[in-house]
């Protein structure tokens, strides 16, 4: 368990001791570039690849792991004098399986087609280490303003990285874009004739790997 | 209160606490979005029976099979067929005219390729269905009487095969 | 015993958990560097998965589903697996310190692997019996090894050659893995 963390912490411009007590802008903002979860941590990456081949289902589960975030990181900053060191992983992980299945009974009740769709990768946000990683490095240390910047910031991070590469996987794959049923365009030549390559795992696996590397080569981020 | 932190049970008790009331807040929502669901998806399969059957009234539920009730009279009977395809479980509703020959069949939910396997749920496949006896569901290869989408012959065999061998067991147990 | 075996072939092969289904991501691209960790690690797995599975599903069917509270899995499931670990690290520490020594440190990352709690999952998901969820573990265990001990093998000989700067580290991994998944695609269909 510990080793997990360290990996997940180690974006230490993030987190470091100097941003403590700075505005909630600059926690929100951080998530986003500096310190997305995606492309920059490499974490949560099993919902990453799973998720995106349809951007309605990188919508669902982004919102799902904001209110999850969310959720745990305003409980655990306002728990964090009372929790015991030798339990916290445990309490952790109680309270975001909590928040988790809280989102998916409300997903099933109300929104059942993406209920569907999402399948166990909406009960597998609980293993997704951002959100325990975030608990632990940020969330037990600082109070519940910053906490919830900060859920705000990697929340919209992972969001966006999820939509990135489900705009890649369903334009290429089926040569349209629809959200929510509604049709936003059609590339003629290429929805009759898809390159559904992209919509199947391996599809996910090259995307996200050439974006990765266009990221680098651009300078977005940085080489290893 | 400070002592009472360095105690050994200290930690067991908020563990506790923390448990308790996450299960008492689950089961309070749970409580709440239960019936939800439930009136979801009994709506949800009231839909597929209405596309299928147009004139229909009301439909009884009796061993897994929808008796199709118009003003008090049998017009059909239908029930759920599940299958595997190339991605994963097809949900089909499959509805049947009073001579047991189909009359239309529905995809309630499947996750197939898009583009490709997912074209089972288009009409000009599963219109192949309609009119069909038993005997004649099959792809054209086999020897039936429908049509494998180009391209997706495992998701349509999976559907067709599904269909038939649901009515099949569904067929012997029709009153 | 035609459905077990297609069960354990579904799982390992055509429903690779890895390459199709996606669970077990970190570990893959994080212990796939060096062949000798990539045989610890999977069988580290294979063993919480094939004990998690089997708790796991006689809680789900003896438990959850009598008393129609299936919506608590995810919090029962997740602490299950947790406590597991810990005791199966210290029952191997105790035990066999040449084993512990190999594997001790991948046991805690194993909490946080979603392979695990995704086959409890699945197999809850398809209400599958005990023997069942075994054969299925077993087959997930097994699929997690095989794709852990391909990638490393290919890591490993990637280290020697070039690749342009910007590719190198992660992005190549992640490539790699989509001509290995490819590859895996072809198993599709097969049941």
């Amino acid at each position: 368990m510990e080793n997990k963390i360290d990996n997940c912490e180690n974006c230490d411009n993030c987190v470091g001791k100097q941003n403590f007590g700075k505005e909630f802008w600059k926690e929100f903002v951080k998530g986003i570039i500096l310190c997305n979860p995606v492309f920059v941590l490499a974490l949560g990456l099993c919902p990453t690849l799973a998720v995106t081949g349809t951007i309605d289902n990188a919508l669902g589960m982004g919102a799902g792991v904001i209110f999850v975030l969310l959720g745990s990181n305003i409980i655990i900053s306002l728990m964090r004098n009372i929790i015991p060191d030798l339990v916290r992983i445990p309490v952790f992980i109680v309270v975001i399986a909590t928040f988790v299945t809280i989102l998916s009974l409300l997903f099933e009740a109300y929104i059942p087609l993406l209920y569907e769709s999402l399948g166990i990768y909406l009960s597998l946000v609980v293993v997704n280490c951002i959100i325990l990683g975030r608990a632990e490095v940020f969330a037990s240390k600082n109070g519940m303003f910053l906490s919830i910047a900060d859920a705000l910031g990697i929340g919209l991070g992972f969001t966006i990285a999820l939509i990135m590469i489900s705009l890649f996987r369903e334009i290429l794959g089926t040569g349209a874009l629809s959200i929510f049923g509604f049709q936003l365009f059609n590339i003629p030549g290429l929805s009759s004739n898809p390159l559904g390559f992209f919509v199947s795992p391996p599809g996910a696996f090259l995307v996200i790997g050439v974006l990765l590397a266009v990221f680098r080569w651009i300078g977005v981020l940085d080489n290893e | 209160m400070a002592n009472f932190k360095n105690t050994k049970v200290y930690p067991i008790i908020i563990l506790t606490i923390v448990v308790l009331v996450s299960v008492t807040v689950l089961i309070f929502l749970n409580t709440l979005t239960s019936p939800v669901v439930e009136a979801q998806k009994r709506k949800e399969i009231n839909n597929q029976l209405q596309n299928i059957y147009s004139g229909m009234t009301d439909s009884e539920l009796e061993d897994e099979i929808y008796y199709i009730l118009k003003e008090d009279e049998t017009i059909g009977y239908a029930f759920i067929a599940k299958g595997n395809g190339y991605g994963g479980e097809i949900t089909i509703m499959v509805g049947l005219d009073k001579n047991l020959e189909v009359k239309d069949v529905s995809i309630m939910s499947h996750s197939e390729t898009p583009g490709l396997g997912s074209r089972v749920t288009e009409e000009s496949f599963t219109d192949d269905f309609k009119g069909l006896k038993i005997e004649n569901i099959a792809l054209n290869k086999n020897g039936g009487e429908i049509d494998a989408i180009s391209g997706a012959t495992i998701s349509s065999e999976a559907v067709v095969s599904a269909v038939r061998e649901e009515m099949k067991k569904k067929i012997k147990s029709i009153k | 015993m035609n459905n077990l075996i297609s069960i354990f072939i579904l799982m390992a092969i055509v429903n690779n958990i890895v390459l199709a289904k996606f669970l077990g991501l970190c570990p893959f691209f994080g212990v796939s560097k060096k062949l000798s960790n990539a045989l610890s690690m999977g069988l580290a797995v294979t063993l919480v998965m094939l004990i998690a599975s089997i708790s796991t599903t006689v809680i789900y069917n003896y438990l959850l589903v009598p008393f129609q509270v299936e919506f608590m899995r995810i919090v029962l499931y997740i602490l299950v697996i947790a406590s597991l670990v810990q005791m199966v690290e210290l029952a191997i520490k105790r035990t066999n310190v040449a084993l512990y020594n190999s594997l001790g440190i991948y046991l805690p990352l194993i909490t946080t692997n979603c392979a695990v709690l995704g086959v409890a999952l699945i197999n809850s998901t398809e209400n599958y019996t005990i023997l069942q969820s075994t054969v299925s573990a077993l087959g997930g265990g097994v699929g997690f090894s095989l794709v852990l001990i391909i990638m490393s093998g290919i890591r490993e000989k990637l280290e020697l050659s070039e690749a342009p700067e910007s590719m190198e580290g992660l992005p190549i991994a992640f490539i790699t893995a989509a001509m290995l998944a490819l590859a895996f695609l072809g198993f599709r269909g097969m049941i």
